[in-house]
């Protein structure tokens, strides 16, 4: 080292490091996952379960391989792969068959964690929704190869109506809460405690409360989850009034289902693939509410993770949005 | 040391500041004259000063030793009576490059040249006695005072006794010892600015230096209590909190009627008028892990060399010196290095203390430096543009009005440095001009 001046400041540091950030994130999608087994019992756990293992076998090998042929490792430690698997298992719907969920843990950890990180030097892609993606493209293939626009499960849906919506929601409709034994209105039910759907969304009131110390707490883009959630919310509201029929109902379906809450949260908040910018957080959550209230409307499965890929695609066009106004640049106030 | 983290938006960062509590009790240790002061020519913002004198000669305590013409210019004096024993290039701790000093040895018993005395009342007397005394900014700009001092157009005078950074303590330490005499260093300072208002921007509480209070009120200076919270104690960020309004853009704050001089400056005046000893020593805050802060009153050109065998610190022990500021100073491993007009802290830290930014990681567009910059703007993009070497997104990105206060360092969980991409897109953007 030279003799003289050796480094630049600052020499203290805050002491917070990606990894800790990581953990706390982890923390707090775990309890998520609690709320979700309580409600949809073993099958969600077991979703969580090969979610996380797939992602940590798959990361344990490259690591150990990385340190074998003398490598630096590209995570040291095991805690964001770790938030990669939980996301996953948290995102898939609760119908899904386990070995699709494994399925796209791997692909999330290989193809949209590993090498998204080593050929494009950041993550362009969310990695959970990328891969889901993906399979979702494959199985619009296979659907379309046999004669159906949309997916089968989705077909008899018409959710661009009142009366569409209002016969759709039977899903939602039969749930008692336990202890309590209320009967749940489908409204109810999507706010406390859905057993269908994403695993993650399995109580919006818990991924409401937990989201939102989680954003405090470990401070996620929060611009970006306030505008999805209040984009989607009037536009709800709007076609509720436009389209008739029970508002109550469009604003607890369109904001309340766990692809749009749990979305919302924690994956349309993933720092790498979001914007910086205040002004571009914003209308990114904008636009992801209006691109997935849209494709809601036209039953298209995984709407929201399909809107959030494109517009992860446009982060740095957000990033030349209005920027904030530097000191010295607003005129004199006051 | 570690270091709290709450933060809130927009620069406002409550840092922890534990390891300076309590330290401002401790009084002024008087360290003994250098056995060789290295006075640099170079110690403030503007042209550098050329020697006066010549290898070989005798000069005085408190003799001028370097000067030059122009406006941006300040004098430097000796600090010791004694032979100039060399003027060469050294390594100048600051500014990164080599630089010219003079070298002078103590030798005998010691006399002052002391400044010749001016009429008080005289405004442009005042100025120039600030010029002639080498005052600069002492809060760490090393900005020559008789130049704002000689603004126009100034109605409001802020006295900054914010003294925000966590390892920084002498500026309370001296309100507490000298109230009196910064009292009358204020009254000189607003003589010469004639202004009606002077407030005294301070972090210390209601009745924590009570004397220090009353002699303000006495004197019809307003006392504000500033926010604790680092970075406002720039001079800009300070107009802000206290008069509500900014600085335009490449602007300075005499331009919107405002002066700012730190709380040590005007008792650098104040000897200047009433002892008529120039700019030759000042209050340092000292601090190892091993002793904790200490508060130092030393004469410039001492190195830290001297600096730490007054101190009874074993050199070898240490492996690195921080200038200043922990977070603005620079570090230094060498152990000749001079301390300057304007160095307020000295830190040793033994290899023991980790380097926070040696390992860096990718960033991750969190966007916690851009929710902290006090100037508003992104770091984390100019980091990109920087390192694209795109000109245009760095004058979009405003990397100009940065005031490196690296907080956007600090809170960065990659531990990224972001300093050398702000210092650089400075660069790259003033050449492109
Ligand atoms: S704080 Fe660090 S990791 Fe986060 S955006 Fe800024 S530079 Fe990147
Ligand atoms: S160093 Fe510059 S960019 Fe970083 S927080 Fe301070 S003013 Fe903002």
């Amino acid at each position: 080292m030279k003799k003289h001046v050796n480094e630049e400041p600052p020499h203290i540091h805050m002491g917070s490091s990606k990894n800790e950030l990581m953990l706390k994130t982890f923390l707090m999608m775990s309890v998520i996952a609690v709320a979700s087994v309580m409600v949809l019992g073993l099958g969600a756990f077991i979703h969580i379960l090969i979610a996380l293992g797939t992602v940590l076998i798959i990361h344990c090998s490259i690591h150990s391989f990385q340190i074998w042929k003398g490598m630096e490792p590209t995570y040291a430690s095991p805690a964001s792969p770790m938030v990669a698997g939980m996301i996953v298992g948290l995102s898939m719907p609760i119908a899904a068959p386990f070995e699709i969920t494994a399925a796209v843990a791997a692909l999330t950890i290989l193809a949209f964690k590993y090498g998204q990180g080593k050929y494009f030097k950041r993550k362009y892609l969310n990695p959970a929704a990328a891969s889901k993606s993906v399979l979702l493209l494959l199985l619009s293939l296979k659907t379309l190869r046999e004669g159906m626009l949309l997916h089968p499960h989705h077909l008899d849906l018409n959710l661009a109506t009142a009366e569409g919506l209002q016969s759709s929601m039977w899903i939602f409709g039969r749930e008692t809460l336990p202890f309590i034994g209320t009967n749940l209105s489908p409204a109810q039910s999507l706010f406390l405690w859905q057993t269908h759907g994403w695993i993650g969304g399995a109580s919006s009131l818990v991924v409401l409360v937990v989201g939102s110390i989680a954003a405090y707490w470990l401070k996620f883009k929060w611009r970006i989850i306030v505008s999805t959630l209040v984009s989607m919310t009037i536009l709800a509201a709007g076609f509720g009034v436009y389209l008739g029929g029970d508002p109550v109902l469009r604003i607890a379906f369109h904001v309340f289902t766990g692809s749009v809450i749990f979305l919302a949260f924690f994956m349309a908040t993933e720092p790498q693939s979001t914007p910086m910018t205040n002004t571009g957080q914003y209308a990114f959550g904008f636009s992801l509410a209006v691109l997935t209230f849209g494709l809601q409307l036209f039953n298209v499965l995984g709407g929201s993770i399909i809107a959030l890929v494109i517009l992860n695609i446009f982060t740095d066009r957000f990033d030349k949005m209005v920027l904030k106004k530097p000191y010295g640049h607003k005129g004199v106030k006051g | 040391m570690t270091n709290h983290k709450y933060f809130f938006e927009k620069g406002g960062f409550k840092m922890d500041i534990s390891m300076k509590h309590g330290a401002e009790k401790k009084s002024f240790r008087i360290m003994k004259p250098p056995k060789k002061a290295i006075i640099f020519m170079q110690q403030h913002i503007g042209t550098c000063n050329e020697p006066l004198v010549k290898k070989g000669e005798r000069v005085l305590t408190g003799q001028k030793v370097g000067d030059a013409k122009g406006t941006m210019t300040v004098p430097v004096h000796s600090s010791v009576t004694g032979i100039v024993e060399d003027i060469t290039k050294i390594y100048h701790p600051v500014s990164n490059r080599m630089e010219t000093a003079v070298i002078v040895k103590r030798e005998g018993k010691e006399e002052m040249e002391s400044l010749p005395p001016v009429d008080l009342n005289d405004r442009k007397k005042i100025i120039e006695l600030v010029r002639e005394a080498g005052v600069v900014g002492m809060g760490g700009a090393a900005f020559p005072t008789h130049i704002k001092l000689a603004s126009e157009g100034v109605n409001t005078f802020i006295v900054n006794a914010k003294e925000s950074d966590p390892n920084l303590v002498c500026d309370v330490r001296l309100m507490i010892e000298k109230p009196e005499e910064i009292v009358k260093g204020i009254k000189l300072m607003a003589k010469a600015l004639d202004v009606k208002r002077t407030i005294f921007a301070t972090r210390t509480q209601e009745g924590e230096i009570p004397e220090l209070e009353r002699m303000m009120k006495a004197g019809g200076i307003e006392v504000r209590r500033v926010t604790p919270s680092y970075s406002v104690g720039s001079e800009k960020l300070l107009v802000r909190e206290l008069m509500g309004k900014e600085v335009p853009c490449g602007k300075f704050p005499p331009d919107i009627g405002v002066a700012v001089n730190n709380v040590s400056t005007a008792y650098a005046v104040y000897r200047a008028a009433y002892l008529g000893e120039p700019l030759i020593s000042r209050g340092l805050s000292f601090y190892t892990q091993n002793t904790g802060i200490d508060n130092l009153w030393f004469r410039t050109g001492t190195t830290v060399k001297e600096l730490m065998g007054g101190m009874d610190e074993k050199i070898s022990r240490y492996d690195r010196y921080i200038l200043g500021s922990l977070m603005m100073g620079w570090a230094t491993k060498d152990i000749q290095t001079p301390l300057l007009k304007y160095t307020s802290g000295l830190t040793a830290f033994t290899k023991k203390y980790a380097r926070p930014y040696e390992k860096q990681l990718k960033c991750i567009r969190c966007g916690y430096c851009d929710s902290v910059c006090p100037v508003d703007i992104y770091p984390s993009l100019i980091m990109k543009a920087d390192r694209e070497s795109d000109v245009k997104a760095l004058k979009r990105l405003h990397v100009e009005d940065c005031i490196l206060c690296n907080l956007c360092s600090f809170v960065c969980p990659s531990h990224i440095r972001l300093t050398e991409h702000l210092f650089d897109g400075k660069d790259k953007l003033g050449n492109a001009d």
